[in-house]
């Protein structure tokens, strides 16, 4: 309980210090009054209850909460998978929740890289493969598909593993690889859904090294949802959600 | 990497089920391909059958015969039909081998002086001709029956009879060679002065045909007109027809077991259907959180189903592809060649047609794209969310 009270303490205080380091910059994910609610059997459930949200141009953003909170819920409303109930949800300066069908999928394609928990690379396909996948969306063509990919591998530190299946990498390779691919086609937003859930603590850390550098280096804004402290350490704001609403 | 290139990989996630999957299309294929040939085959005789040619029966049925003078009002000994350039009857006799009485194969009694003006597609030695000619006993015999029961020309032979029932002897004085495949080659031609002298009284000068070929084919339904106008004030009045129509009407008896065996390839198709349809489908269920990513990195519904189509097609023509690679083989040089020297009446030329090729390749590509259609559809209407969270 008392490490429950810390660790919201150290929420709000990061949260202060990201606003005062990021003041200048406008808010690249605006969430006004979102809800999202499922019915089970005829019971409403509302996941998120009117939440409120600005999230900075820039910044490395983590999300925790107790499992049903609605970090993830609001992830995958953010990453435009999923629509809010009511209000409204501007990301990048699109209106997704607005969106149709098509064209949300062709704005994720250009706006969000996602990296997931289980890594989920395409398992007949070489790293530089499952890299250049987000690309086959592109009007670019083969060889620079290819070369762009390379780059991305790179960046992650594997290109020598580039020819290598899934199960031909450690986990801690395979996250490296889902980054590449997260980043391949540029976007200004990483989401990352317990990035390090599957990983030994080392692979965590290298991983979580690259998402600092892709946020400073980069430039990348990342909302990275977590349940390990240690990971959301390593964020500039640490925000926490607990039924619907942030505290 | 390309979309079709993504498509096609995906084979690769089971690649024992894809193996098995191939080998089930391909024995299917190798089925149909045997079926289809054998029908093919089959009717061979009658798609390579003469234009020019006519036959000229009973007017009731073939089985009954006509008189001999008629064929008098063919050669000129009694008349000529104009457009009729030369003529020569038979009967059929139905012989048996003594031993093997299974193993069929037509047996005729010919007009020795005519028969080999009307089919020139059989070719004799010349020699062998005119040994024939002169024995009356001799026999000439296709080339692949000469080879089905060992048989060479200066052999002695007995079948026996059963329209003209006895033993009756032979002496093989030729074989013939087919140069057209309307040719059966496993034939069995005799003297029809032999048969009728040796028959009593009461059955002697009846004649089972007439063929005639025509100076033009494309006068032939005019000339089979003035044939049977000729007859029509006779006691047995006559009916004339293409060679083609004559060999259908022959085939008749046996068009049930044809129309089962067509649909029996058919169902072989459907089961091929099901097993990919089912494969396909189980692929599909597995892959549901992978597609689940797809969605999430932008592909869109149209992409995943394509997908999903492309790799049934992909199986679809790899099984196909390999259930003609192994058709060839068995089908055609294999059995074809044991069928075609050892049951030649039947299947005189047993080798596979391209358009059954062609067949047997489109439906297994055709059949595996609608096999993949339903997974294909209810993959498309996958929603993003619930397919990311299902494992497995």
């Amino acid at each position: 309980m008392s490490e429950e009270a810390t660790s919201a303490e150290t929420s709000k205080a990061s949260a202060k210090a990201s606003d005062t380091t990021t003041a200048k910059r406008s808010p690249i994910i605006v969430c006004r009054k979102i809800v999202r609610s499922f019915w089970r059997a005829k019971e409403r459930l509302d996941v998120l209850d009117e939440l409120d949200l600005e999230i900075a141009e820039g910044s490395f953003e983590a999300l925790m909460g107790p499992s049903g909170s609605g970090k993830t819920t609001l992830l995958n409303l953010i990453a435009g998978l999923d629509r809010p109930t009511s209000g409204t949800l501007t990301v990048a300066g699109t209106e997704v929740s607005a969106m149709g069908d098509a064209a949300l999928a062709r704005w994720r394609s250009q706006t969000i890289g996602f990296v997931f928990q289980h890594f989920n690379l395409i398992p007949v396909l070489t790293a530089l493969e499952n890299v250049e996948l987000p690309l086959l969306l592109t009007s670019l063509g083969s060889s620079e598909r290819k070369k762009r990919a390379q780059i991305a591998l790179r960046v992650v530190g594997l290109e020598d593993r580039m020819h290598h299946r899934p199960q031909q990498l450690s986990g801690g390779q395979e996250q490296r690889v889902g980054i590449a691919r997260a980043i391949v086609h540029d976007p200004k937003i990483i989401v990352a859904d317990e990035p390090t859930g599957e990983l030994d603590r080392k692979s965590a850390d290298e991983v979580l090294h690259l998402l600092e550098r892709l946020n400073k280096e980069f430039d990348k804004t990342i909302l990275m949802v977590t349940h390990d402290p240690a990971a959301a350490e390593r964020a500039t704001v640490l925000r926490k959600l607990d039924k619907g609403k942030l505290l | 990497m390309t979309l079709s290139g993504l498509s096609i990989k995906n084979i690769g996630h089971n690649w024992l089920r894809t193996i098995l999957t191939v080998v089930g299309t391909a024995i299917a294929i190798l089925s149909f391909v045997l079926i289809r040939t054998t029908l093919s085959a089959w009717e061979a005789g009658v798609d390579n059958a003469a234009q020019d040619r006519l036959s000229t029966i009973h007017r009731v049925t073939f089985v009954m015969p006509l008189p001999k003078r008629y064929f008098d009002e063919f050669n000129g000994a009694r008349g000529r039909i104009p457009g009729v350039k030369a003529s020569t009857f038979m009967n059929w006799v139905g012989h048996k081998h003594p031993t093997r009485e299974t193993e069929f194969f037509a047996t005729m009694a010919v007009d020795s002086g005519t028969y080999f003006d009307v089919y020139p597609e059989m070719s004799v030695p010349p020699d062998q001709l005119a040994n024939w000619k002169e024995n009356r006993q001799g026999a000439i015999i296709g080339e692949a029956l000469a080879n089905q029961f060992g048989w060479k020309v200066g052999d002695d032979v007995t079948l026996t009879g059963t329209i003209y029932p006895g033993d009756w002897k032979y002496k093989i004085e030729g074989v013939y060679e087919a140069t057209k495949k309307s040719v059966d080659r496993a034939q069995f031609l005799t003297h029809w002065d032999y048969l009728n002298d040796s028959l009593p009284e009461g059955r002697r000068d009846m004649i089972g045909w007439v063929a005639s070929t025509v100076d033009d084919a494309s006068r032939a339904a005019d000339i089979s007109a003035a044939i049977d106008a000729k007859f029509d004030d006779q006691d047995i009045q006559t009916r004339t027809m293409s060679e083609k129509a004559m060999t259908m009407e022959f085939l008749g008896g046996a068009s049930a077991i044809l129309s089962a065996l067509d649909i029996v390839s058919l169902v072989i198709l459907g089961i091929m259907m099901l097993i990919l349809g089912n494969t396909i489908a189980m692929g599909v269920r597995e892959r549901t959180h992978e597609y689940g990513v797809l969605l999430a990195l932008g592909f869109r519904p149209k992409h995943i189903a394509t997908f999903i189509l492309g790799e049934g097609l992909f199986i679809g023509l790899l099984g196909g592809a390999l259930g003609l690679l192994i058709s060839y083989p068995i089908v055609e040089q294999g059995l074809g060649r044991w069928l075609e020297e050892n049951m030649g009446a039947y299947f005189p030329y047993f080798s596979i047609p391209t358009s059954v090729s062609a067949l047997a390749l489109g439906m297994a590509v055709a059949l595996a794209g609608l096999a993949a259609l339903v997974p294909a559809y209810s993959a498309s209407k996958l929603d993003v969310i619930t397919a990311l969270r299902r494992i497995g």
